[in-house]
């Protein structure tokens, strides 16, 4: 609800905060992984309740805000070249294709009929496909639309996913495998976002082969509520998933699953952490350099880390609304919140607040 | 954990609060006594939404036996009841309303594409009997207050030859009005059931926090600055209220509030209270009779509110009002009570 969130941005600005503050170190530490532009890329509100897609740099400078039609999600950026994505939440109607520069729009690339983004999308290693998760939204069945850069992101092919509800994508290190998150959510345009299959959803992990679209792997959670919407893999090739949990508040099922050598488990953190996150992980990053995993919860207000082998958790911090989260170099994790905030959380190293801006961050940075 | 518990008990037996003494379960969850009072109080509420929208089923069932224009008035009437013990306890979206979308399925709004007059057309053209199954099977926009309004109030129906007291569409009436009843049976003795995991779960104190801000939230922008012309195109239109095909938006709001004051506010006001904040739980309640003198004067149709200036100043009125209490619960409570409802935890992606 922008008006609330409005409200509470205009009084941090009467509070007398700058429009960018900066406690502790005056510099944002390097993203992790070389390929990766040093720059962080998110959705973001505005104090005036218009939306944007957003770019800093590890100076802590804005670099650019491109306006966009409406709030946007999560996106990706484009392997070997200077453009980053952003996706339209959902039901999301277009993804733009942004100079990562600069913020110039390239393209805006509209949904085709009857079908509508989810506000994720992965490239092909060599960055000239497309993987976008899509719901074909009359017949409510989940797809991987496919679309060629070098053709202007021309559709070029559709992938079935047999199920409902795709969320997150990306890429497995083999550079062949398509990693989804299957929410298992049936929804429509015309609905809201009503949720209209509760009884019988069925989310899954799904493995797809990235060029003959074929189903791999389907693995499902230990309840049908248990809804798979965001993924991540570390280089050895474990696979991380994330749930939010449909049903009642009180009950704390497990929200994190990892899949390594041929194994499916879900990881128990204990009830009062499960309390502690809400039954909702809005973002799950598996570090490239070491065996950490962090997650975020927006309804919790609950970031923290644990260590994927073991499943123990290693730090935790509170953070208000916080959701997206990215990883640095040197082993450690940026964290964004709704409110503006950056975090640095690492082992040994309960979170840091590294920056305020008058922004309202969404779920993810790229 | 330890330790924090210790902090709360402490900080609790200042306020002394003479229930947590003598139940030590309550000992380490201080806000047990808060939910214990809201779970009776929303009980209430829900108990008269089942009556209420009991009486609308037998209701519609005499007037659709011998239709009068007497009996088409009282069937009106209690439409109307039902809809407003709905209002009352419509901003709570945690349990058992939630289960089966049944917030949804006793009202299905925003309506921006029309679906409830589009089903209505589908199902009354359609030959296939209007059975309990067919309802179920029909999707919110079927289900609720909204597609009994439209059967009872739209002038486009009504002036067709589809218009009740017409078989079809009295037998569409008969079904929609008993699944009403039948949800709302359902959902207050759920409601009972659910009290041992209200009152159990210490979360669900924040839950009950941000049910109330969310429906002030959704009263102040969507059921009143859009259909106002506050947002979006700056237009002013009746369609962007709820409830505009019976002239209820605003009887429908005062409801609303009535229903937070009455079913929201006693426990939190006692909250309040206990945490020191005495003053802005009095400036709170307070702000709610503001709002509330803007009614009756105000329990009357939107659309002419909308259409002349003068006209509408009193809903300007009204609007400030709501504006101020919105700001008094949703930022100054919420911040001393550290209760967080925020861009992306309302998302839901």
């Amino acid at each position: 609800m922008p008006e609330l969130t409005r409200r509470s941005l205009i009084k941090a600005t009467l509070a007398g905060s700058a429009a960018l503050t900066f406690s502790g170190c005056g510099m944002l530490p390097r993203k992790a992984g070389s390929n990766s532009p040093q720059q962080y890329t998110g959705a973001i509100g505005l104090a005036d309740g218009r939306f944007a897609v957003g770019a800093i740099a590890p100076s802590g400078q804005m670099l650019w805000q491109a306006p966009v039609n409406t709030r946007c999600h999560s996106g990706c950026n484009r392997p070997g070249t200077a453009e980053v994505l952003f996706f339209e939440r959902r039901p999301g109607w277009a993804f733009y294709v942004l100079n990562s520069k600069t913020g110039e729009q390239r393209h805006r690339i509209e949904a085709v009929k009857g079908e509508h983004f989810v506000g994720h999308g992965v490239f092909s290693p060599d960055g000239r496909y497309l993987y976008a998760p899509v719901n074909r939204y009359e017949p409510g069945e989940g797809i991987i639309a496919v679309y060629d850069s070098h053709q202007n992101y021309r559709r070029v092919d559709t992938f079935e996913l047999n199920g409902i509800g795709p969320h997150q994508i990306t890429m497995h290190p083999d550079g062949q495998t398509l990693v989804v998150g299957l929410g298992g959510i049936l929804t429509h345009p015309d609905y809201d976002r009503i949720k209209l299959n509760l009884p019988t959803m069925k989310p899954a992990l799904v493995m797809m082969d990235r060029v003959s679209g074929d189903i791999l792997a389907r693995f499902r959670p230990s309840h049908h509520q248990l809804s798979t919407r965001h993924v991540d893999v570390a280089p050895n090739g474990t696979v991380y998933s994330a749930y939010q949990y449909q049903g009642p508040d009180h009950e704390l099922p497990p929200l994190v699953a990892r899949y390594r050598n041929g194994h499916y488990e879900e990881i128990d953190f204990g009830e009062s952490v499960h309390r502690e996150l809400g039954n909702y992980i809005s973002s799950i990053i598996a570090h490239p350099e070491n065996e950490l995993v962090a997650i975020a919860s927006p309804i919790g207000g609950t970031a923290l880390i644990f260590n994927g082998r073991t499943g123990e958790v290693i730090e935790k911090s509170a953070i208000a609304d916080c959701a997206g989260v990215e990883a640095l170099a040197g082993g450690d994790f940026l964290v964004s919140s709704g409110r503006g905030k950056l975090v640095r959380i690492g082992k040994g190293k309960p979170g840091v607040e590294i920056a305020n801006m008058l922004v309202q961050w969404d779920h993810h940075l790229v | 954990m330890k330790r924090l518990a210790l902090t709360l008990l402490l900080a609790s037996s200042l306020t002394a609060v003479p229930l947590m003494a003598a139940d030590d379960k309550n000992a380490s969850d201080p806000t047990a006594v808060y939910r214990t009072q809201w779970h009776k109080d929303i009980l209430a509420g829900y108990q008269s939404l089942a009556t209420q929208s009991q009486a609308l089923e037998t209701q519609a069932q005499t007037y659709c036996q011998s239709p009068s224009s007497e009996e088409l008035e009282q069937t009106k009437r209690l439409w109307l009841d039902a809809f407003l013990a709905w209002q009352q306890v419509r901003f709570i979206d945690f349990g058992p309303v939630e289960e089966n979308n049944r917030a949804w399925q006793f009202q299905f709004w925003p309506d921006p594409k029309n679906l409830v007059a589009r089903k209505a057309s589908y199902l009354l053209k359609n030959e296939a009997p209007i059975t309990p199954e067919k309802i179920a099977q029909s999707g919110v926009a079927v289900q609720g207050f909204p597609m009994v309004e439209y059967l009872l109030y739209d002038q486009t129906f009504n002036s067709s030859e589809n218009a009740l007291p017409a078989g079809r569409s009295c037998e569409l009436l008969a079904a929609v009005t008993r699944h009403i009843a039948r949800n709302g049976e359902t959902l207050a003795t759920d409601w009972k059931g659910f009290q041992g995991n209200y009152l159990g779960s210490e979360q669900y104190t924040d839950t009950t926090i941000r049910a109330a801000m969310a429906g002030l939230e959704i009263l102040e922008e969507r059921r009143l600055a859009t259909p106002m012309g506050l947002r979006g195109n700056g237009k002013r239109s009746v369609y962007s209220a709820d409830a505009w095909r019976s002239g209820a938006s605003l009887i429908a709001a005062d409801a609303s509030v009535q229903g937070l004051k009455k079913h929201f506010m006693p426990a939190f006001s006692k909250l309040l209270n206990d945490r020191e904040q005495t003053d802005l739980a009095k400036r709170i309640e307070q702000q709610f009779e503001e709002v509330l003198a803007n009614f009756p004067e105000l329990d009357r149709p939107m659309a002419p509110l909308l259409s002349d200036d003068n006209a509408f100043k009193p809903l300007q009125s009204l609007y400030i009002d709501l504006t101020q209490l919105t700001a008094l619960v949703n930022d100054r409570a919420a911040v001393e009570l550290e209760v967080v409802r925020g861009f992306n935890s309302s998302d839901g992606d």
